[in-house]
């Protein structure tokens, strides 16, 4: 078993909830035991945004909780959806008047939880609307999204409604400009080591010194395909091939490009990827005007990267370009 | 025979038992195609039902201990289990709705009103390797079989069993297991065998 810095397993999450609400008192505070809640909450006159997902993933999802992202985070155990009953809490905490946009990412528990949560709201009179994050390539065509998975392109969501938020658009505006987002996003997952879970100990993947994993999920689930060890740009050009042609970005467009570390990969291998994803880019007419290099929505300590793009025009960047922050990720107002 | 509450009572310690002697196994199965944590759900499962039996009051009935057990198992945090099994026990209540005792037509009432209600959040069917390979033929034995209690829960558990034997040879549809595609043929599904488990821990509570 890998050695981890942990203490009874039964504990794990209450104790890494507590942890992030101690290191960012300003921020954010863990209410019922399991909602990380933007303290800025309280006084929001605006849409409001709610997430729901197992811990694990850190600093996703629930470091990504503050002004300008998520108002409200629903955790559950590791890589485990929480119940319908706490997350129903998350969106009653979060009515504000002006409606909520939930974002749920597409994996069974998750949904399932979501769909009782909506159920229950809906009952109660909660003006809420659900968007779904379902962007990974591997395991279905994009128009069987059904199957397809909520990778990092939730984080980039959370800014994208919390940007439209802090404008002042209302519920539907934010919904359908969210919608619009993830309609057009696109991740892929490459993996080099596999990880252990932490309350188990169990392997979540394995993989020989020699071969890579195209396609794995996040919690050790498995599917797309193992194909030896290739370099780092010759890495991102079979990824980013797959996600320009699964979009079908073409010349002239304007991206996003996230490179996601999934806990073991240096960032001096995630930077190198970066270079190596802008000069594919560019060498195709496609312009990255927003991006992020860093580790985002991690699998413990797992090898590898997500790579994620996702479409933007001048309203989407106005969206990202807003302040916001959180633990995990702060932007500071422009100066004018 | 009929069943009054402190055999209800009885049934969901054996369940718990039950599940309680396969916490390995099942997070041992969990780990081939999964994240190996349907142990850990499922033991987290067996603490609530085993609370609910030493619990209950004298003056909950059968609906409401079910419902409100329901209610407990779906707030376990613990991924797909939860609103899954809890669907299934909450089904159990409404199908024993009104009644205070149970005869051979309320057990069979028991399992339809679980099926009735987990179909509301899954559309999973036999063969793509789910716990409805084990729950759907279960109600169907529940429904058709003339055993009288308590040899009907034996009938409902061999059907069970044998679902769950069957959901070996089906490819993964749902959940994490699906991206794994062919591979998890030969493996019998985790969600599957925990629900035998649970099924039989009736069953042996009253077949004693």
């Amino acid at each position: 078993m890998m050695k981890k810095f942990i203490n009874d397993p039964s504990n794990l999450t209450q104790e890494l909830l507590e942890g992030l609400a101690l290191a960012n008192k300003d921020i954010v505070e863990l209410v019922r035991g399991n909602l990380i809640v933007n303290k800025k909450l309280k006084d929001a006159d605006r849409v409001t945004v709610v997430t729901l997902g197992g811990t694990g993933h850190e600093p996703a999802l629930q470091g990504f909780v503050g002004e300008g992202m998520a108002d409200v985070a629903a955790c559950g155990d590791i890589f485990a959806a929480p119940g319908p009953e706490s997350c129903f809490e998350a969106l009653k905490l979060a009515d504000k008047g002006k409606g909520i946009v939930f974002i749920v990412l597409n994996h069974a528990g998750d949904m399932l939880t979501a769909n009782l949560t909506m159920k229950a709201a809906k009952k109660e009179g909660i003006n809420v609307i659900k968007v779904v994050t379902q962007e990974d390539i591997t395991t279905a065509p994009r128009d069987d999204a059904n199957n397809r998975r909520g990778f990092v392109g939730c984080i980039p969501a959370f800014k994208i409604a919390g940007g439209a938020a802090a404008q002042g658009k209302s519920l539907e505006e934010v919904a359908a400009i969210t919608q619009k987002f993830v309609d057009n996003m696109g991740a892929i997952s490459v993996s080099l080591t596999g990880a252990t879970h932490p309350v188990t100990g169990g392997d979540l993947a394995v993989l020989d010194e020699n071969e890579m994993g195209v396609g794995m999920g996040q919690h050790g689930e498995g599917g797309g395909y193992k194909i030896p060890m290739k370099t780092a740009d010759e890495t991102v050009a079979l990824l980013m091939g797959e996600l320009v042609k699964d979009l079908s970005i073409k010349s002239g467009e304007k991206l996003m490009c996230v490179v996601n570390g999934c806990g073991a990969t240096t960032l001096m291998e995630l930077l190198i990827s970066y270079r190596a994803a802008v000069k594919y880019l560019e060498a195709r007419g496609i312009e990255v005007v927003a991006n992020i290099v860093n580790e985002l929505l991690t699998v413990q300590e797992t090898g590898g990267y997500q790579l994620f793009i996702a479409r933007m025009d001048d309203e989407l960047l106005s969206y990202w370009s807003e302040p916001c922050d959180t633990p995990y990720f702060k932007r500071l107002p422009t100066m004018k | 025979m009929v069943l009054m509450k402190r055999d209800f009572l009885n049934m969901l310690i054996g369940a718990s038992d039950a599940l309680d002697e396969k916490i390995d196994e099942f997070s041992e199965i969990d780990s081939k195609f999964g994240d190996g944590d349907h142990g850990v759900t499922i033991g987290r499962i067996s603490k609530v039902i085993r609370a609910k039996a030493e619990n209950s009051s004298d003056d909950e009935t059968l609906s409401e201990m079910f419902e409100t057990l329901g209610r407990d198992i779906m707030n376990v945090n613990g991924g797909s289990a939860g609103p899954l099994y809890g669907s299934i026990f909450e089904g159990f209540g409404e199908g024993l709705a009104g009644m205070n005792k149970a005869d051979e037509a309320a057990i069979k009432s028991m399992f339809a009103g679980a099926l009735d209600n987990i179909s509301l959040i899954s559309n999973a069917k036999v063969g793509e390797k789910t716990l409805m390979d084990t729950l759907i033929p279960a109600c169907e034995k529940a429904k058709s079989s003339s055993s009288p209690l308590p040899q009907l829960l034996e009938d409902i558990t061999d059907a069970a069993l044998q679902g769950a034997e069957y959901s070996k040879q089906c490819q993964a549809k749902f959940g994490r297991a699906r991206f794994h595609k062919e591979a998890t043929i030969g493996t019998m599904d985790a969600g599957a065998y925990s629900l035998y488990c649970l099924i039989s821990g009736f069953s042996s509570a009253i077949n004693k």
